[in-house]
Formats: C-alpha cells, sequence, structure tokens
C-alpha cells in the first residue's frame, strides 16, 4: 500500500492542479473563517466573535466550512486524479508496465485515504490553534467535546473523494466529471428525491441519500444557526439532519459502494 | 521454452470478431514479428496479452507461468502510443515506470543515452516532439532490463530520419539477445528485423513460422516487351507460372527456381518477342504477404 502510496505521490506532486487545490484549501479553512472578524456588528445571538473560535463550539464551524472546502478542493483532487490518467492514457500505460488493475485501484484508493487524512489533521490543527487563542479559560473537557468530529470529518472527506473517484473513473473526461459530481451533490441528488417521493424534503427518505449523509456527518446544528432545522422538526415531525450514529451509517454504506463500483469499473473494462 | 504461449485468443467487439481463435507460441531469443494490414488485430492482440482488453475466450501464458498472472513487470512495451504525465520531465517519467517495475537502480542516463535523449532529460514530457516521445517509449520499455520487448508499430508516424533511428535502436536491442515481439504493417522492417513471422488478417492467422520459411524458393523475374499480354501467353505454355503481378509497364511472375534468366530470354527469342525489360527479383515478403492475405476476404 504505501510502495502504491508513493507512486501516486511520484505522479501528482508536481501536477500544477494539484499543487494549486492543495494551497488554497490550506489558505480557505483558516481564511474563510477570519471573515466574521470584519464584521462590524453581529446579529444578538452571537455575544462575541470570538464564539465562532471558541472551544467547543469552533469543531463545528471549521468543521462546516471544512465541508464545503472538502466537497470542493478534495473532491475535485479525486475526480482528476482519475480523469487525467484517461486523457494521458496512463492508466493503460500502467497497466502495461505491470500494475494490476486491483494495484492501481489501491493506489488511488491510498491516495484519497492520504488526502482526506492531511485534510482531517489540518483541520484538528487548525482547530486547535484557533480555539486555544480565542478562548479565555481553557477547560481541557471543553476542548475536546466535540472532538468526535474528527472521526466524522475524515469519513466526510472519504465521502467525497470516494464519489470523486467513482464519478472520474466513470466518465473518464475531466470537463464532464467535475460537472456531474458538482450537479450531483448540488442539485441532481435533490431533483431525484422529487420524482421518487414526491418530496425534496419532507419526507424522511432524505435521510437515506448519500450525499445528504454525507454533508451530515458534519452538520451546523448550534444555534442560531440550526433555527430552520428547529422548525422543520416541528413541521414533519423528523429531524433534518441525520444524526451522527445514522450519518456515519449511512455514509460508510456508500462509502463502500462507492469504492466497490470503482473497483469493479477498474476491473471490467478494456482500457 | 516459450516465452509466451497463446492458446484459441479470440476477441469480439460486437458482431466483429477482432481476433478469431489465435494460438502461436514464442520461444527465448526470437525476434517475432505480427505482420498484418491495418485493423487486422494485431493490436487488439497484444492488448490481450499485455492486460488492457479482456479476451473473450482461449488464453495466453507468459513464462510458463513462472511469474504468476502478472508478469508484465518483466515485459516491456510500447503499444501504439506513447503515454506519459505530460507534466513530468523525461527522467521523472522514467522513475514513475521504474517505480512500478519496482527496478532500483534504474541506469536512467545509459538508457535515455541508448535513445539519444540524454540531453533533454530534464525537459517536459509535453515539450517533446513526436519522434522523441517514440524513443522515450522505447527508453521506458527497457527499464530493468527485461528479457521481453513488445513493440507496436515502433517507427508508425515517425520520419525517414526518426524510422532509421528506431530501426536501429530495435536491431541493438536485438543483438544483446533479447525476444521481441513487434506488431507491423510494413514488411520491410519485419524482413530486415525478425526472425520469426505470424501474418494475421480480419483477426484469422494466415501462417507462421520462421522468416526464411514463409520466404519460399521460387523466384520472381520482372519481365516486359512490346506486347506483353502475347509475350505472357506464350510464357504460360512453356512454364509453369505460379504467379503474375501486372505492373503499368513490366509484369513479374513468379516461376519455380530451375528456370533461369537466361532460359526466358532465350525462350522468348526463340517465339519472336524482343524483350525490352528483364530482371530477377528476390522474392519479398512482401510479395508473399500479399499473395497470402488476398485469397482470404
Amino acid at each position: 500500500m504505501l510502495h502504491l502510496l508513493g507512486l501516486e505521490w511520484k505522479k501528482i506532486r508536481y501536477y500544477r492542479t494539484f499543487q494549486v487545490l492543495v494551497v488554497l484549501f490550506i489558505i480557505a479553512l483558516p481564511g474563510i473563517m477570519m471573515i466574521p472578524k470584519t464584521f462590524s456588528s453581529l446579529p444578538d445571538e452571537i455575544i462575541s466573535k470570538d464564539m465562532f473560535y471558541m472551544f467547543p463550539n469552533g469543531w463545528k464551524f471549521f468543521g462546516y466550512v471544512g465541508n464545503w472546502l472538502a466537497f470542493f478542493f478534495l473532491g475535485f483532487l479525486a475526480v482528476i486524479s482519475a480523469t487525467t490518467e484517461y486523457a494521458n492514457k496512463t492508466l493503460r500505460q500502467n497497466i502495461i508496465t505491470g500494475l494490476s488493475r486491483r494495484q492501481f485501484f489501491s493506489a488511488k484508493l491510498s491516495f484519497i485515504i492520504a488526502i482526506s487524512l492531511a485534510a482531517t489533521l489540518y483541520y484538528t490543527f487548525v482547530c486547535l490553534l484557533f480555539g486555544f487563542t480565542h478562548t479565555e479559560t481553557i477547560y481541557m473537557s471543553k476542548v475536546f467535546q466535540e472532538a468526535d468530529l474528527i472521526p466524522r470529518f475524515f469519513l466526510m472527506c472519504l465521502g467525497y473523494t470516494s464519489f470523486g473517484l467513482l464519478v472520474g473513473l466513470l466518465i473518464r473526461r475531466t470537463g464532464i466529471a467535475l460537472f456531474l459530481y458538482l450537479s450531483y451533490v448540488m442539485i441532481i441528488e435533490l431533483i431525484l428525491r422529487y420524482p421518487i417521493h414526491m418530496r425534496f424534503f419532507t419526507n424522511r427518505s432524505i435521510h437515506f441519500y448519500p450525499m445528504n449523509a454525507i454533508e451530515d456527518l458534519v452538520p451546523i446544528d448550534i444555534p442560531p444557526f440550526n433555527q430552520l432545522a428547529d422548525e422543520f422538526m416541528d413541521e414533519n415531525n423528523f429531524s433534518f439532519f441525520l444524526t451522527p450514529t445514522e450519518a456515519v451509517i449511512t455514509s460508510s454504506f456508500y462509502i463502500g459502494l462507492f469504492l466497490l463500483g470503482s473497483y469493479l469499473l477498474l476491473e471490467k473494462r478494456d482500457l | 521454452m516459450p516465452v509466451l504461449k497463446i492458446e484459441n485468443l479470440t476477441k469480439r467487439y460486437g458482431s466483429l470478431v477482432a481476433v478469431n481463435g489465435l494460438s502461436l507460441e514464442v520461444e527465448r531469443g526470437n525476434i517475432y514479428g505480427i505482420l498484418g494490414p491495418n485493423g487486422s488485430g494485431k493490436t487488439t492482440t497484444l492488448g490481450m496479452i499485455l492486460g488492457i482488453t479482456h479476451e473473450d475466450s482461449g488464453s495466453y501464458t507468459w513464462f510458463e507461468g513462472q511469474y504468476g498472472t502478472n508478469a508484465r513487470r518483466q515485459i516491456g512495451a510500447l503499444l501504439e502510443t506513447p503515454n506519459f504525465y505530460p507534466y513530468l520531465t523525461a527522467e521523472q517519467n522514467l522513475e514513475i515506470v521504474a517505480h512500478i517495475k519496482k527496478v532500483k537502480e534504474p541506469k536512467m542516463q545509459e538508457l535515455l543515452g541508448l535513445v539519444n535523449l540524454a540531453h533533454r532529460s530534464q525537459s517536459l514530457f509535453r515539450t517533446y516532439s513526436f519522434g522523441m516521445k517514440q524513443r522515450l517509449a522505447i527508453a521506458a520499455a527497457m527499464i530493468g532490463d527485461p528479457d521481453v520487448l513488445i513493440f507496436d508499430e515502433p517507427t508508425n508516424g515517425l520520419d525517414p530520419q526518426g524510422i532509421a533511428e528506431v530501426r536501429e535502436t530495435l536491431q541493438t536491442i536485438a543483438a544483446r539477445g533479447k525476444t521481441i515481439i513487434m506488431a507491423s504493417h510494413i514488411l520491410d522492417e519485419v524482413e530486415k528485423v525478425c526472425s520469426h513471422v505470424a501474418i494475421i488478417k480480419n483477426g484469422n492467422l494466415l501462417t507462421t513460422g520462421p522468416v526464411g520459411a514463409i520466404i519460399t524458393n521460387d523466384i520472381s523475374i520482372e519481365i516486359a516487351a512490346e506486347n506483353n499480354e502475347q509475350l505472357l501467353d506464350m510464357l504460360h505454355k512453356h512454364l509453369k507460372i505460379n504467379n503474375v503481378e501486372r505492373g503499368p509497364q513490366t509484369f513479374i511472375i513468379h516461376i519455380d527456381e530451375e528456370v533461369s534468366t537466361a532460359a526466358v530470354n532465350q525462350l522468348a527469342f526463340q517465339n519472336g518477342f524482343t524483350l525490352t525489360h528483364l530482371a530477377q527479383r528476390q522474392k519479398s515478403l512482401e510479395s508473399e504477404f500479399l499473395e497470402i492475405t488476398k485469397d482470404v476476404n
């Protein structure tokens, strides 16, 4: 596995798109979270700007921003790492040179695990850094009160990247694959719900859709931001967000499915 | 010991049978040419034995199975186009090949020198001309000093200088005692480089054997007179002609070896024909190839 990860590293380290996406992710996570610092006034419920960074809420705010960034940057990376291999015919060449199809899949899997892990470590680092510098009185029990978000953040990254990998391998063309990846998460999944259940949101079945579950691994369910979710719960008698356990189980199921699909595509197709 | 054994390999694309029950054996040290017109199934065959195309039926075995199902790390191959990462340098691309093949010390500079690319080893692959890309692919195929090399149309799309360079490189490799499997539609190439040949058309194996055995013993005589048709009629009466190739001014007759050009000249003279042209030709693989492939349709 490490041998294959080393191969992926050799392939991608000088790839400009990869470098740009990584740098953007590194800048954007703390960068976007700095925006509230520039606000001159805040809603009444938010007592201090520091509440965005304080333990334990910082985990949720950074997690929510990280959720969007992982969806864009990590997902893109996964899509591109698959489609460039088709565009340059290097998948074909890798197999001719001596990789088995299973090894090629393992290399891609180790790559998405590695970037998910790196993003999670960075998220942890940034949360701790901001937390310690913005919390007046630090209790260790508060510091890690929401730290179960860390493994969920990792699972979320793996969710987006495994889906990106599947879409990249399926579509093979970078532009169309990126478009499909974006539009599935943001539009198509929503639209799919309608013909099936005649509802976009107000049916409990929304809990069973893959991207909804992966998004809900790291939700922003803290007041005052979850007001809408609370109203939704009162109206429809079920929660807008999946519980963490539900989200973990549903996401893991779909991640398994995405990876199985990717593996089968590589194994069965003529290259 | 057979390096490669193919048994009844078949590949269909819908109703088209690209390769039809192909069987052949390549022995160690052979320079094995797979010869056939474009679209005859050469690349499909190589694709199957290199694991990128799934066979519909039949099987192949590399090295009598001693390296298991994935023997490709012991083989260097160039299939169709040279495929590399365009944003990496030649050397970085070769490092990836060495990484996949698990070759510890790949002798990169020596190989780049062999294909005449040492001075451009630090250039990005996308800045290469087609000929340079092709030569880099040959260098990549030789990483780890594999015993078996596979080249698919190695001189395709190259300019005359590039063709000469690639052929020279191939002969250098062959001289080292490697087994080479080469697909080509250029007969001259196969005739010059190969020891064995398999001729395929429309996915069917037409003939196979040592190049010397495929080139039969009969001779060709190129001949012309004022009236070619009458001359030909006369020759048919007196000689056992195996085949005739008609050209615009001359025609070529294929006859058994015993008949010399002098005898043909005498025969024509005795029958009142003045020959305007008479030359003996070494029968080439080309005419053999055309002869073999024209019957199958």
